[in-house]
């Protein structure tokens, strides 16, 4: 082994579409090692005779075969025959599988050359990855305040650590709070999320940090330096009792964010009435007195002295912590997008989140479905008392599993439907529910269970998804291929429900740049290893949790929190923390292995 | 019924333009947004499936591709971009294929080379026949003036080859032209029988009622002069510029054919004479449609254009050669030069005999039989599954 002659094979399989190396690039970069005596560039169906390269490899006394590109292991076979026939051990037949990088953004060339270079100079590319003894800093930054950020806050703090958890609007609790129910078990979302809100905002340990977003960050794995932009909330949050005389007498609506837009809320208000922290905000965007200086109405019927301060300024902090959490979640597929389904111009198309703030007891309506109706000022929003519908459609891969929008699969999507149907049939048991799915996708424990209960309800399941809505004697009228049954249906119904994908978070790009994240193609944080390390970055001292990894329903989303946040007490445990390649750059780990 | 699966039948189909057969995921979007598309003939999604399932036989017996018309809608709207409109192409040129008992179809379908042979190989024919058997009077070039007509200043056309009078010569070439048309009659007659086959008696899943055949019958003309099918895509410019390459073509191809001795003729007619308007009115819709073909092929700017087949480029090259020939025998008319007149005269027929052998029996102008009689065909499906659903009915109510 003393000569170290490398013989490598560029493998290209053509089995992964979205393949993005560039195995020219790789194979120039190789030829100019002088370690590599031989390239041997095969591909599916273009493959080298077993005696050639037995010649071959006897002939340049090579004592080491790299094989590289997607899917290496396909021809690992050929050449360990040779090898072996060769004297060279087994164990020097080494596979350098570069799909594990496919997903990286611009990044992958680089990377797949990386772990080439280090399996010719005899290194393990994992070796990057081993922490190293630093000082940790014990705090913690968790990004998000969705239940995945509340999750991991919860368990770091736990454990006895400081943590900070980031929240970009005025509360905790994120997409869960705005849910009715759960799938599969049917649980109540609030009953199950608002505990562990309180439970957040009470931890001595925790320190939450709304309407605030990260700005900035210094530093290296295990001490880092964030800088935080505190928009100005305009009322003290230590004197606020919640009173809510403000919000009264608070001339000013908008549209509520966590009505999902089906209602108006005032300039000054509370998120909903089980918020963490449970006190007032003022959007000044939409307040009266910051857009045009005359009203402080709020601050005249405020029973507290000094709590509301109209001129209040932004302010920015900085913290040190030594992990970071990213938690950023989901914003929802635009379904505007899509319109051929009409929505935005037919008023009683909804997304899923609207029908789900209409269902909940606490939402507009006070639970009950009704039309879409305009207030006196032309506001869209939802009513009691303005009439129910006798019939709901719900589509299913409202831009996902579309080429034409977001290519992946939501993963959640037909699973919230089947759940929305149920609870429109509970809501209203005399109206007809009809489903429209392309395939039914119940992966998880229950869940199959879940649709078959579903199925039995009577809900009208159709295989074929709707191509187009429109509007006929005032009913929307949909057009789809019945597949199951070989024939065209045009159904009307009086409400029509998207379920909409998943889509990342409007911030997430940001996010990724601050951080120095690697994002999909389609924007979710790269994982450092899909499979064993799901909840790790390229970057040292930062993980990923929950939807802004890839979409995934609120248990698998809550594992993964978990799991981050034992990342976390690892390193803070045992001081000692894997700085990841985002430090180093190339030339440095060409250095390193020498 | 049980059904043979092919598994090499997706590979068979590559051949014939579309590549991807397994991109369809069969959301149904296809069907649905489809204008043309009613219950039991559901396309293009399940002849997408019988492809991907490697049905010969149902997809053999299958009339869908014939009724569409390619506007594109679903390719535009497919959540896979598996471009179900092209694959539809796709399955009319195997189609043809299938009905053509000789077998040429699916050569000149698959192969370049047999298709390129073929039209090299009656090109130079023709030449040939024109050179040893007609060839032009030798005094043609120094004695030009007497090839032309003193009052019109025209090339007397007939008059060119020594030892024949003008109407032995126009003689001569129709019965050339009806041969050729008896020959591609004949084995467009014969496919339709094998499509009749296939698609009606080979089905027993449909008993055709026997009175729908006469019943029906008016479907064939009415479809074949108007395409009221086409006429309900979404997107009426491609009904009309169809409609002007269409009755370019058939006026053209009655002129040329049955009526060449009132066609053909010495004299040069006013330009209100009929035979001119008419000659007009087909040539340019036989050019328009030629210009806007290439020019959308080449840019690819709508979904019919995106994918283009070796077979299409060759049919547009051909008719826009014969066209463009066409053209200019008529100006070397009418500017009363004789030589250039009868090379580009032989040219034009060299070209025009090819293009008509290949593209109606074997190609893609077979569609011109194969539309009208799948319409009609599917009528008298239709009348047979209601009569079935009729009796169904009686059956479960007694």
């Amino acid at each position: 082994m003393a000569d170290n002659n490398v013989g490598l094979c560029i493998f290209s399989s053509g089995l992964q579409s979205g393949f993005h190396f560039d195995l020219k690039e790789v194979k120039l970069f190789a030829s100019e090692i002088k370690e590599v005596k031989i390239i041997w560039e095969l591909a599916d169906g273009k493959t080298i005779k077993s005696d050639k390269l037995t010649e071959q490899i006897k002939s340049l006394s090579i004592d080491k075969v790299i094989i590289a590109g997607d899917y290496p292991g396909e021809v690992k076979t050929l050449f360990n025959h040779a090898a072996v026939k060769c004297g060279i051990k087994e164990e020097n037949v080494l596979l350098a599988d570069f799909s594990v990088y496919a997903h990286l953004n611009g990044k992958s060339t680089q990377m797949a050359k990386m772990l080439l270079m280090s399996l010719i100079k005899g290194y393990d590319p994992e070796t990057f990855f081993v922490p190293e003894e630093v000082e940790v800093n014990t705090a913690t930054l968790v990004i998000g305040g969705g239940i995945a950020g509340i999750q991991a806050s919860l368990e770091i703090a736990n454990g006895g650590n400081k943590v900070y958890l980031l929240e970009k609007t005025g509360t905790i609790g994120g997409h869960m709070a705005m849910f009715d129910k759960t799938f599969p078990t049917l649980d109540c979302a609030a009953c199950i999320l608002t505990p562990k809100m309180v439970e957040v905002g009470q931890h001595q340990n925790i320190e939450i940090l709304t309407y605030s977003e990260l700005i900035g960050l210094s530093g290296s794995a295990g001490n880092y330096m964030a800088k935080i932009h505190k928009k100005a909330r305009r009322v003290n949050l230590a004197t606020c009792i919640g009173c809510g005389t403000c919000t009264e007498k608070c001339p000013a609506k908008s549209s509520s964010e966590f009505d999902s837009g089906t209602s108006l809320r005032k300039a000054i208000y509370i998120p909903f009435p089980q918020a963490v922290p449970n006190k007032y905000l003022i959007d000044a965007e939409h307040c009266t007195y910051v857009q045009s200086g005359k009203c402080r109405v709020c601050e005249k019927v405020c029973p507290v002295p000094d709590c509301i301060n109209l001129d209040e300024k932004d302010t920015e902090i900085e913290i040190e912590i030594g992990n970071i959490v990213v938690a950023t979640g989901f914003k929802l597929f635009d379904s505007t997008r899509t319109s051929q389904f009409g929505y935005g111009k037919f008023p009683n198309v909804l997304t899923s989140l609207e029908l789900e703030r209409l269902i909940n007891a606490a939402g507009p309506t006070g639970g009950n479905i009704t039309f879409r109706t305009q207030d006196k000022k032309g506001n869209q929003i939802f009513e009691q008392g303005s009439g129910e519908p006798k019939s709901v459609a719900i589509i299913h891969c409202v831009g996902s599993r579309d080429e034409n929008y977001n290519k992946y699969c939501s993963k959640v999507c037909c699973m919230y439907s089947l759940k929305l149907a149920h609870l429109v049939k509970e809501k209203l048991p005399e109206a007809k529910v009809f489903e429209y799915y392309i395939d039914m996708r119940a992966f998880g424990k229950g869940y199959e269970e879940f649709y078959q209960r579903i199925k039995a309800e009577g809900i009208n399941i159709i295989r074929g998804r709707t191509a187009t809505v429109q509007e006929k004697n005032g009913h929307l009228l949909l057009r789809s291929e019945d597949i199951l049954n070989e024939r065209i249906i045009e159904q009307e119904v009086d409400m029509v429900v998207l379920a909409a994908g998943l889509e990342p978070h409007e911030d997430s790009g940001k996010i990724a740049e601050l951080l120095g994240l690697q994002t999909t193609s389609d924007g979710w944080f790269s994982e450092r290893n899909f499979v064993f390390d799901p909840v790790g970055t390229f970057t040292g001292g930062i993980t990923v949790a929950g939807v802004c990894q890839g979409p995934k329903d609120i248990p698998d989303t809550v594992a993964q929190a978990s799991a981050a946040a034992a990342k976390v007490l690892q390193s803070i445990v045992k001081s000692k923390i894997s700085k990841g390649v985002k430090s180093l750059s190339f030339s440095e780990i060409q250095a390193q292995i020498g | 019924m049980k059904y043979r699966v092919d598994a090499n039948l997706k590979t068979e189909l590559k051949k014939f333009g579309s590549k991807d057969w397994n991109e369809c995921y069969h959301c149904g979007n296809c069907t649905a947004v489809c204008p043309l598309t009613e219950n039991n003939f559901l396309f293009p999604r399940k002849s997408i499936r019988q492809a991907q399932m490697g049905l010969k036989t149902k997809l053999a017996s299958n009339l869908d591709p014939w009724l569409c018309y390619f506007c594109g809608d679903c390719s535009k709207t497919c959540p896979r971009n598996a471009n179900p409109g092209e694959i539809m192409m796709t399955l009319r040129r195997y189609m043809t294929s299938v009905y053509d008992w000789t077998g040429l179809s699916k050569k000149f379908y698959t192969s370049k080379t047999w298709e390129i042979a073929f039209i090299a190989v009656m090109f130079i024919a023709i030449i040939a026949v024109f050179g040893v058997f007609l060839p032009p009077a030798r005094d043609i070039i120094s004695n030009a003036s007497k090839y032309i007509d003193p009052v019109s200043g025209g090339v007397l056309i007939n008059s060119l080859v020594p030892g024949l009078e003008g109407h032995q010569f126009v003689k001569i070439i129709e019965i050339g032209d009806l041969s050729m048309a008896g020959i591609v009659a004949a084995l467009l007659i014969s496919n339709i029988f094998r499509m009749f086959y296939f698609t009606i008696i080979r089905d027993k899943s449909v008993r055709v009622p026997f009175y729908t055949y006469f019943t029906q019958a008016w479907q064939l003309l009415f479809n074949f002069i108007s395409q009221p099918k086409f006429s309900k895509c979404d997107n009426k410019q491609y009904w009309f510029g169809h409609f002007l390459l269409m009755s370019g073509y058939v006026i053209m191809f009655t002129v040329i054919v049955a009526l060449l001795p009132k066609f053909q003729v010495e004299e040069v007619f006013p330009w209100y004479n009929w035979q001119r308007i008419l000659g007009y009115y087909a040539t340019f819709g036989l050019l328009f449609f030629i210009i806007y073909s290439i020019i959308g092929r080449i840019r690819r700017n709508e979904i019919k254009f995106k994918f283009s087949h070796a077979s299409d480029w060759l049919f547009l090259i051909m008719l826009g050669l014969t066209t463009v020939t066409g053209i200019l025998i008529h100006f070397f008319r009418i500017g009363g030069l004789p030589v250039a007149t009868y090379i580009i005269y032989v040219i034009h027929l060299a070209v025009l005999v090819p293009m008509i052998l290949i593209e109606v029996p074997f190609s893609k102008w077979s569609h011109l039989a194969y539309r009208p009689f799948a319409v009609y065909f599917s009528k008298l499906k239709k009348a047979a599954y209601k009569l079935q659903t009729q009796q169904s009915e009686l059956s479960t109510a007694a």
